[in-house]
């Protein structure tokens, strides 16, 4: 008990004094949080500085909508409606003089109707700029324009059957009670997600690293005469897993309080407060999610030659974590779905679909109970079959890495 | 240059002969296969085929529909009810996906309401407003009608006529985002390679043997010059993948066949990531060097691959506005400049004098760069063990000539 003592001391204070950790941990929060805190003041303060950067430079086209041109060939614009303001469309008799116009800048780019155009609706629009992306957002009042002419003029019919429902939409059984316009019943849940995500990850690789460095300059091989490598394993595991805690409670301290100095409207609705349960599961899952893939980590330490195959070879073990990420946009429209329900019970997965899950909406307690019960029961059958494979046969063997020889060990059979 | 080429050999085929070389090479059209597999059985499982149910009490959809309007097979089933307690007896029983109901005033407010279980799909409201639609301009003329049905298509030609796309063609508007992740990927999985190259045989101090019989330049050349062709091993594999893929594909999605590459904005594209690639691995050769062991390597690594993000962080910015000082500024930095520089070419119009004057910059850069990581690498043979910092690579100059 000493020994895994020592060793988780010795683990944290070093972790937790290195450089790069206490940059990931403070500086990369900080910096991002400074990041948002002086462009939304800037945003305040001056928006014109800001689109001065972001804008487009001054005397090019693309800047604001301004005047531009059409030519008609096939005699379907009669009417200009009097919505559209003056000046706004001008109508040129052919493209020569239309170019024209372009060339001395008195328009900013043109419209071609072509004769055919009841044939086969093609509608040319020739900008300097080309940007196709702001072409087809800009483009939209032409095409209303001659949607309307289609119907003689009668612009009433013609917004009415681009867009005939003003929809007030009744669920029964609505998923959630938030508001599905809110912006927020998206991010807050997918902010979630990436958290759990990337810390889990982060404090298993700190893991990972630690044992591939001392199994490459063989330290481990001196460890390995005065302790047992079962101590070594949980020493390890412990102490690094109170550094994520630590970095988890910096960047949870950091996010909340740049929001607030942000002056960012946090005025959170009722529906988005998460409840401190929400805190409590959070801790659960991190921390049998972080045991389970810190041990699955422990083992392809354990079987890596060196630093440099370890981070292929721990492309297998994250594959499953990676899943609930592919799959959010699901998990968050319908968190308590068939494919949600199944990811956040499946122990691989549950970690982080389930606090995803969370996020969006009520779980039923025993769903949640019982994803952390399986979780625990794999993190422990996990860590069992990794502590036994940590021997100092497989540690110290200098064989290449293969995912068979992962299973074989973990199976107890190598 | 024997020596040379025996460096080069012996380093290509240490990396591309490596069974994880191959695996990286596949893992990529591999994972984007995996994941457009998912989303299709995700898109298929979340699909709704049970038919929408309507409550008319404007009488707008009373009168049946001219034979000219009249549509195509649907694929979801519309139900008219007299009633509305009967739709949402139905509901419930599962047989709808949803209801809609028409108040009487529909025709002057547009005001209607929708009623679903959990959620109401797009698909179901798209084919209601189709229904909708119909009945509104039936009484159009069927030429009208025909082209208001089919939509109109907007193509977006560049003034002097030289791009053209039009809006059926968004796969390659997207393009280039996804061949500026390509160059990104290969830059930094060569660069990387690169750095571990020197940093290893630090490490294991078999440097120091093999600087007796070659001199730092041809070993950091040869080292340099093999990654690099390691790195477009690995793009030129990828473009032969994404070409098999395109030709493989176009025969059942016929939307690939809209795909267009301008040439041109390929061989700028190119130009621009050459510069980039030499940058990159000059500057991990620096790190190389100056690091001692291979850990710290990879955190200092961290420095030059987080910039390489930015034109993701801005891509709206690089879309929307492809000549704004914020995106001109990523296209001259050498770490972005190869997203950013194909993504404001697909998006807008670079200068011809400005675009000369950028590659020429990244040129430039690329030089200095090789300069400051020979002197890196020179310098670090010196003082083993111990980190360079980067005024001592800038200040200290022929005192320290490392000829062993």
């Amino acid at each position: 008990m000493n020994n895994t003592l020592t060793v988780m001391r010795y683990e944290l204070l070093t972790t937790i004094a290195r450089r790069s950790f206490i940059f990931t941990a403070i500086g990369l929060p900080l910096i991002s949080a400074l990041f948002f805190f002086g462009l939304s003041t800037l945003n305040r303060s001056s928006p014109q500085a800001l689109t001065s950067v972001v804008g487009n430079l001054p005397g090019q086209v693309g800047n604001a909508v301004e005047a531009e041109g059409y030519v008609d060939l096939s005699g379907i614009v009669q009417t200009i409606p009097e919505s559209v303001p003056a000046g706004r469309l001008i109508a040129y008799a052919d493209e020569y003089t239309a170019r024209q116009a372009l060339g001395q800048e008195k328009i900013s780019a043109y419209y071609l109707v072509p004769a055919d155009y009841m044939q086969n609706g093609e509608i040319i629009y020739v900008r300097p700029d080309f940007n196709p992306l702001s072409a087809f957002d800009q483009a939209g009042l032409m095409r209303w324009v001659l949607r309307v002419n289609l119907l003689g003029g009668d612009w009433q019919l013609a917004n009415r059957a681009a867009n005939p429902l003003q929809l007030d939409v009744i669920l029964l059984e609505p998923p959630s009670a938030r508001d599905q316009e809110n912006p927020l019943t998206f991010f807050l849940p997918y902010g979630v997600t990436l958290l759990f995500y990337v810390l889990i990850l982060m404090s298993a690789s700190l893991l990972l690293n630690s044992i591939t460095k001392e199994k490459e300059n063989r330290v481990l091989e001196i460890l390995m005469s005065s302790i047992s490598p079962r101590q070594l394993l949980t020493g390890k595991i412990t102490g690094l897993g109170i550094a994520g805690l630590i970095q988890a409670a910096i960047w949870v301290g950091v996010g909340f309080a740049a929001l607030r100095l942000g002056g960012r409207s946090f005025d959170l609705s009722q529906a988005f407060q998460l409840p401190l349960s929400f805190l409590l599961w959070g801790l659960i899952f991190f921390v049998l999610g972080y045991a389970l893939y810190a041990s699955l980590m422990a083992s392809v330490g354990a079987l890596v030659p060196n630093l440099r195959e370890a981070s292929q070879a721990t492309f297998i073990v994250i594959i499953p974590l990676v899943i609930p990420l592919m799959a959010i946009s699901i998990i968050i429209r319908d968190p308590n779905g068939a494919l949600a329900t199944i990811l956040s019970l499946f122990p691989l997965t549950a970690p982080v679909t389930m606090m995803t899950r969370l996020a969006a909406t009520s779980v039923p307690l025993w769903q949640t109970t019982l994803a952390a019960i399986l979780l625990a029961l794999t993190a422990a059958w996990i860590v069992r079959a990794v502590a036994n494979m940590f021997r100092a046969q497989t540690l110290l063997s200098g064989q290449p890495f293969s995912p068979k020889r992962l299973f074989r060990a973990l199976a107890g059979k190598s | 240059m024997v020596k040379f080429w025996r460096v080069f050999h012996y380093e290509f085929s240490r990396h591309v002969l490596r069974r994880g070389f191959l695996f990286g090479l596949l893992s990529v059209p591999l994972i984007i296969l995996f994941m457009a597999g998912v989303i299709m059985i995700i898109e298929r499982s979340e699909r709704d085929s049970r038919p929408i149910g309507y409550v008319d009490q404007s009488g707008l959809l009373a009168e049946p529909l001219p034979a000219a309007a009249a549509r195509d097979s649907l694929t979801i089933k519309l139900v008219a009810y007299t009633d509305e307690e009967l739709a949402k007896t139905a509901l419930e029983a599962g047989e709808l996906q949803a209801y809609f109901v028409l108040g009487a005033d529909y025709l002057q407010t547009s005001q209607a309401r929708a009623v679903a279980m959990k959620r109401i799909s797009a698909a179901a409201e798209d084919e209601f407003k189709d229904l909708l639609r119909a009945h509104l301009l039936a009484s159009q003329p069927s030429e009208v009608l025909a082209r208001l049905n089919q939509g109109d298509m907007l193509l977006v030609r560049s003034a002097d006529g030289s791009r053209e796309v039009n809006e059926g063609q968004w796969v390659s508007i997207l393009l280039p985002f996804f061949i500026g992740i390509a160059f990104m990927i290969a830059i930094f999985s060569s660069s990387g390679y690169l750095m571990q190259a020197v940093v290893d045989e630090k490490e294991n101090r078999t440097m120091e043997v093999l600087l007796t019989s070659t001199s730092p330049n041809t070993l950091i050349g040869a080292k340099t010059v093999a990654m690099i062709s390691v790195g477009m091993t690995q793009l030129l594999a990828w473009f032969v993948f994404a070409a098999i893929a395109l030709v493989i594909g176009s025969r059942y999605f016929p939307i690939i066949q809209t795909i267009q590459i301008p040439p041109g904005m390929l061989a700028i594209s190119l130009a621009a990531f050459l510069p980039c690639l030499v940058t990159t691995s000059a500057l991990m050769v620096m790190i190389g060097s100056s690091v001692t062991d291979a850990r710290e390597g990879q955190q200092m690594t961290g420095l030059i691959t987080l910039p390489a993000a930015l034109p993701y962080w801005f891509a709206i910015v690089l879309m929307t506005n492809p000549n704004s000082p914020l995106s001109i500024a990523l296209s001259f930095f050498p770490l972005t400049a190869p997203v950013a520089i194909t993504m404001r070419l697909a998006f807008g119009m670079i200068p011809p004098a400005q675009l000369a004057a950028n590659l020429v910059f990244l040129w430039v850069c690329a030089i200095g760069a090789l300069w400051l990581a020979g002197r890196a690498f020179r310098i670090g043979m010196l003082s083993y063990g111990k980190r360079l910092s980067l005024g001592e690579i800038l200040g200290r100059p022929q005192k320290q000539e490392a000829q062993p």
